[in-house]
């Protein structure tokens, strides 16, 4: 009696034993499959983003067709013109210029600006030989009293509105992000402005001292794009009568 | 005897697991690892008490899911808590497991 009881509670157990030790199989297979499908899963994110990427960029594009459409239109209008437009006009073409929606050329200097490619010594701060925001701003401000009539940041027309802040390991300029070697572009009095650059204990020699590269070029002409955003205006609205 | 069905649990467990489309997300694995070692670590205290005829059902299947549930616990309260909680659940059934396995061992070799 002892026997048959003690038989069938072993019965039992065997049974509860090969049920748990399938679940265990159940669990290693689903964790081995997880750790073995993990880079197909991380593909098929990626390809996830990638037709993201394209879809955004098609819409880019048809907005940039739909831009150029507007703007030809735009032209159309301007240039059917009357005499009496023609102040107005250079008018709109000179607050054009001074805003940044056009592309400019002209006599100027670009400065190349690179990370510094020198060693770090031991317990130096690595952050002086990089490129920061407001190297970048130095620049532009030197450029700025030096004259300069257009300014661009790797391509970047600079605005009244332009910002450039740090932005992690890359600068933000007109919500755009950069990453060096960063390429000023200025239109203006070429020898003020290499000489505002240049001068003793300027910008530029600040720069060198930990090492960026920097390289100052003077070509014929300098091309400046124009800014390629949008300019929108919520809060600020013009005073009557001024 | 005891020890031939676990394996054959094992096996059939995992071609169910492997042939199901059941998976997990990718940010529990850490925990199911823990749990499996846990479940690992029971499935041979089991065959073990089998082996010494102590084994005992209520005790066998309540120690399988509590283990695993604690350990699963475990990783994820250290997940929150900054602190690597898990590893000492890895430690502890690790140091188990192989206890186990060496009283199994001798059981067999004796017989």
């Amino acid at each position: 009696m002892k026997d048959e009881v003690n038989q069938l509670k072993s019965r039992r157990g065997y049974i509860t034993m090969v049920l748990i030790s399938v679940v265990l199989g159940l669990m290693i297979a689903v964790q081995f499959k997880v750790t073995q499908g993990s880079p197909t899963d991380f593909t098929r994110r990626t390809q996830d983003v990638v037709a993201e990427l394209k879809q955004v960029k098609e819409e880019r594009d048809n907005l940039k067709n739909e831009l150029d459409e507007l703007n030809f239109n735009f032209n159309k209008i301007v240039s059917g013109k009357n005499e009496s437009q023609d102040a107005l006009l250079s008018e709109l073409s000179k607050a054009r210029k001074a805003s940044g929606l056009i592309a400019v050329k002209g006599p100027g200097v670009i400065v190349v600006l690179n990370d510094s490619s020198r060693s770090i010594k031991p317990g130096d701060d690595p952050n002086l030989y990089l490129i920061h925001d407001e190297d970048l701003l130095k620049v532009i401000n030197e450029l700025r009293a030096a004259g300069a009539e257009a300014i661009s940041i790797n391509g970047q027309r600079m605005l009244a509105t332009s910002e450039i802040r740090c932005a992690g390991p890359t600068i933000q300029v007109n919500g755009n992000r950069i990453a060096p070697p960063f390429a000023i572009s200025a239109i203006g009095d070429v020898g003020l402005l290499e000489s505002s650059l240049r001068m003793k204990g300027g910008v530029l020699e600040n720069l060198e001292f930990w090492g960026i590269s920097t390289n100052l070029d003077k070509p014929k002409e300098v091309i400046i794009p124009a800014y390629l955003g949008t300019i929108k205006f919520k809060f600020a609205a013009p005073i009557e009568g001024e | 005897m005891a020890w031939f069905l676990v394996l054959l649990g094992v096996l059939a467990g995992a071609f169910i697991g492997m042939n199901s489309p059941l998976v997990i997300p990718a940010i529990y694995a850490k925990y199911m690892s823990v749990a499996i070692l846990a479940a690992l670590d029971s499935v041979l205290g089991g065959l073990r008490t089998s082996m010494e005829d102590k084994f005992d059902n209520l005790v066998f299947i309540t120690g399988f899911f509590s283990n695993a549930l604690l350990a699963a616990l475990l990783a994820y309260l250290g997940d929150h808590l900054g602190v690597e909680l898990y590893m000492a659940a890895i430690v502890a059934f690790g140091v188990r497991i192989f206890q186990n396995l060496a009283i199994i061992r001798r059981y067999l070799l004796k017989k």
